[in-house]
């Protein structure tokens, strides 16, 4: 048996090599990317491509028709109701974006540099990191027993006599939209942030207060710098989810607001393809604009990958 | 070892402060539906209980009181699976491939990034136009299956940059020192070693496309997956039905979670001694 | 003030948990000396200069720097300056922003802190990589950088963490050299912490041998070396045989012992023979079981070769036994 095994691997580790067709290294790597390249390109890039043409067709009640118009972009340009939209959902952006930028930098600073015990941490963060689970449909419709008119918010602010009528602003207004889409997205901010935080070297803090920084100080110009590409990460998820709101402000605004995408998917729902894929890709744009513009600040590639 | 107490800053209090009314803020409105969901069967969506019953719950599965809500779960539960078999293969040999630099890492990795952060119905409309301009039907394990790629392959491209960064390739090198072939390399030594992160991308991928509405809602066939048809209930239902339906999926996702970290845990004390 | 010391500990102690890293220590370090603590890893050399430092509060004691007592105090109100052991430069800064950081933090106008950092590159060669970020820096490039931080805020005491680890044997011995030259010409205290026996003896005015967060032996390396206080202190700092005398353990230096294969020394056989250059070191075992080394000059060896397996006896002269304590 022994000598069996020891003549196989003699065999093996003598049997002359297969001549084979020398590739160059990358074309391993492009064999491993390929299954993701296919279906990115086939299921995102096309399509994408598909409504950017079908935006310059021309429709009737009938059909679409291949032609190359501006009309579609012209006609959503120069109608109040877009720039009023957009309006809407920038402001939104930029409030929910600023909320869960200071809370989640806050908890995330709190979690990697407070919490000395690594298990602590770990159950802090999946104590932040489980309501993600919960489906956001959920989440959302959780607030309107929450907020409304006797929902449990008034009745304990009546019972402490905080309040003498139930708050009317809570539910079904820009307030309940905020606060809904800060309770949906804090985590994609926390997770981020702690990540790159987590990456800094503790000394480099030390190293600071050595040289006489102050803990402001040391937020400012050691925390934060080493920070970016978690907080641009976090900015980006939080910016495009809410730009990309479909339910939300539907269902918590009362009405009084729509977003850019439940405006595009009325026009969807009348098959208006055409105008539909002019407003999808003007969304397009501003969106790749914004991150664009953030990922100029961070390499976020270089960043992720080293 | 336990650390002497060093005197904490004023600023941990205020960050624990900040931390606590987090929580506070982040459970307490989905404590109230689960309370909600036992609701008394003359009660409505809002306080006060009126008395205590299960009968929500028994609402669930009761054909032909609410839309399909087994039936939807079963398929949401399927799909979710598939889904996160995929992006698993997928995006670990991604991952892998893109250790290396190869003509066109650039432009695939900001097609990944493009992809997830595009407004998730936008992607939908577009598949569901080029499924229509093809002629082709809809159907989960088609459009929706493709649609829903389309987000968790992104999300599971980057954490594995994240596991692999910290992968030490020594430990391949010495395998195919010792004789490894390639595919015994990765079968014994990388897959193994990545397998916390690996964990992470499938429930991940799980939790995502078990969620998901925006992608699915323009690309779906005849049958409706689970966020689908609360939705669709949001706007048609007002009774304490969807606060039990919002209790019994939190409590599958605990579940989950739970075996999960009981996994991961097991994994890693098997094998303290790697750096993490 | 006593003006004699730079830095005085006073029956100083650390404790984590329960655990005791530094136990009750006292330390005078005189004005403008070159102080290193040598000792194995969890010795509590570390601790103690954190200590000094200000980076971990101090569980027992005091701590004077310049006869003025710092316990308590923020590391940047104590004059000390600590360069770090992976050198903790903060990699999104220039070489030149790195240095000029504590006189940003203390709100020195820009032109005035770039042009002191200046010189301080140029006082470790560094001016020409001024613009550059760490990460494009050697090793000891790193070093000299993280030196130049330091002593930018011209600090009455500096303290170096480990500061030649992380550099090759060859670079270690000229940095060495440099560190010393710039101790003298600064006229301040510098406390380097170390496990390596060789570093210390080349550097240190004043060498202080730790075990089990404890002071073993302090005193210059020649007082150390001629006179080690116990057996602890002798086989750390290397270069003796410690065995057991008459009245407890003894050391000799391993060049002042013998072989003498017809003698009538301590039996012993030879173990190894080792040929390092312009010496030969002779390994032993001796009857009772321990381990035993004579160091020889190669002429002396090559007069007399001997072979491992050997027997042979191991011979000293009685005024070259040192007895050790317990």
């Amino acid at each position: 048996m022994a000598s069996d095994t020891a003549a196989e691997i003699t065999n093996s580790a003598y049997r002359p090599a297969r001549p084979r067709v020398r590739v160059g290294p990358w074309a391993i790597s492009w064999l491993e990317v390929s299954p993701l390249a296919i279906i990115l390109v086939v299921l995102f890039a096309a399509p994408t491509v598909l409504f950017f043409v079908i935006s310059f067709f021309d429709y009737d009640r009938v059909g679409i028709y291949p032609a190359f118009l501006w009309d579609n972009y012209r006609e959503l340009l120069t109608t109040p109701a877009t720039w009023r939209i957009y309006v809407s959902s920038l402001r939104f952006a930029v409030i929910v974006w600023a909320i869960t930028l200071f809370v989640g930098f806050n908890i995330a600073h709190f979690l990697v540099f407070h919490i000395r015990s690594s298990t602590t941490r770990m159950v802090l963060f999946m104590l932040c990191a489980v309501p993600f689970w919960t489906s956001a449909i959920i989440r959302t419709i959780a607030w309107i027993p929450f907020l409304g008119r006797n929902g449990a918010f008034n009745t304990m602010l009546i019972d402490l006599h905080i309040v003498h009528q139930p708050l009317e602003f809570l539910l079904f207004s820009d307030f309940a939209v905020v606060i809904t889409y800060v309770h949906l997205y804090t985590l994609l901010m926390i997770g981020p942030i702690a990540n790159s935080l987590s990456k800094i070297d503790k000394s480099l803090l030390e190293a600071a207060r050595d040289a006489g920084a102050s803990r402001w100080q040391i937020m400012r110009n050691i925390i934060i710098p080493l920070g970016r590409t978690g907080i641009t990460l976090g900015s980006i998820l939080v910016f495009t989810q809410v730009m990309g709101d479909y339910f939300v402000v539907k269902r918590m605004s009362g009405g009084q607001s729509a977003s850019i995408v439940s405006a595009l998917s009325t026009e969807i729902q009348a098959m208006q393809y055409p105008p539909a894929s002019a407003s999808a890709v003007v969304l397009v744009l501003f969106v790749a604009f914004l991150v664009a513009g953030m990922m100029r600040i961070v390499d976020v590639r270089k960043e992720l990958v080293s | 070892m336990a650390r002497e107490r060093e005197p904490r800053p004023y600023t941990f209090y205020l960050l624990a402060g900040l931390m606590g009314l987090f929580l506070l803020f982040l459970y307490g409105p989905m404590l109230v539906i689960y309370v909600l969901s036992f609701q008394g069967p003359n009660g409505g969506v809002t306080f006060p209980m009126v008395g205590v019953s299960t009968q929500w719950f028994a609402n669930i599965i009761k054909p032909g009181q609410v839309a399909n809500i087994p039936a939807s779960f079963e398929r949401s539960i399927v799909l979710a699976i598939v889904v996160s078999l995929l992006t698993v293969v997928i995006s670990v040999a991604a991952g892998l491939g893109f250790r290396r630099r190869f003509p066109g890492a650039g432009l695939l990795f900001y097609i990944a990034i493009a992809s997830l952060v595009m407004p998730s119905l936008l992607v939908g409309f577009g598949i569901g136009l080029g499924f229509q301009m093809l002629g082709l039907p809809q159907g989960l394990y088609t459009s929706t299956l493709g649609a829903q790629l389309t987000w968790t392959l992104p999300f599971g491209l980057l954490t594995m940059f994240a596991v692999v960064a910290r992968f030490n390739r020594s430990y391949e090198e010495a395998a195919r020192d010792l004789g490894a072939s390639a595919w015994q390399r990765l079968r014994y030594i990388t897959i193994p070693l990545l397998l916390p992160g690996i964990i992470g991308v499938a429930v991940g991928a799980f939790t995502l496309s078990y969620d998901e509405y925006a992608r699915t809602t323009l690309t779906i066939g005849s049958y409706n997956t689970l966020p689908l048809e609360l939705y669709a209930l949001v706007s048609s239902d007002s009774t304490p039905t969807l606060f039990a339906i919002g209790t019994v999926t939190t409590a599958v996702s605990f579940v989950l979670i739970g075996l999960t970290m009981f996994a991961v845990i097991r994994m890693q004390r098997r094998r303290r001694m790697l750096p993490t | 003030m006593d003006p004699r010391f730079d830095v005085e500990l006073v029956g100083v102690s650390k404790r984590y948990g329960g655990a005791v890293a530094v136990d009750n220590i006292s330390l005078r370090i005189p004005k403008a000396s070159y102080c290193c603590l040598l000792g194995p890893s969890g010795c509590g050399k570390t601790s103690t200069l954190r200590m000094i430092a200000g980076h971990e509060s101090i569980s027992d004691g005091d701590v004077l720097i310049n006869g003025a007592n710092v316990t308590g105090l923020p590391p940047i109100k104590r004059g000390t300056a600590m360069m770090f052991q992976s050198y903790a430069l903060f990699p999104h800064l220039s070489c030149i922003e790195n240095v000029a950081f504590s006189l940003k933090m203390r709100g020195m106008a820009k032109a005035e802190r770039l042009k002191k950092a200046r010189e301080f590159l140029a006082l470790v060669h560094m001016e020409t990589f001024a613009d550059r970020l760490p990460a494009q820096l050697s090793g000891g490039q790193q070093q000299r950088v993280a030196l130049a931080r330091a002593l930018v805020s011209q600090p009455k005491v500096l303290l170096l963490d480990e500061p030649l680890s992380a550099l090759d044997p060859f670079l270690r011995i000229r940095v060495r050299e440099e560190l010393k030259r710039l101790q003298r010409d600064l006229g301040i205290s510098f406390i380097h912490v170390t496990h390596s026996q060789d570093e210390a003896m080349a550097l240190a005015d004043m060498m202080v041998v730790m075990q089990d967060g404890r002071i073993r032996q302090s005193g210059s390396p020649r007082e150390v070396f001629g006179n080690p206080a116990t057996s602890f202190v002798a086989r750390f700092i290397g270069g003796h045989n410690v065995l057991q005398g008459a009245a407890g353990p003894v050391a000799v230096r391993a060049d002042r012992c013998r072989l003498d294969a017809a003698g009538s020394g301590l039996p012993a056989q030879i173990a190894a023979v080792e040929y390092q250059g312009s010496i030969v070191r002779v390994a032993l075992t001796t009857d009772a079981g321990e381990d035993a080394s004579v160091l020889m000059p190669d002429s002396v060896y090559d007069a007399d070769p001997v072979q491992a397996g050997a027997r042979t006896h191991l011979v000293w002269a009685a005024e070259d036994e040192r007895q050790l304590a317990a």
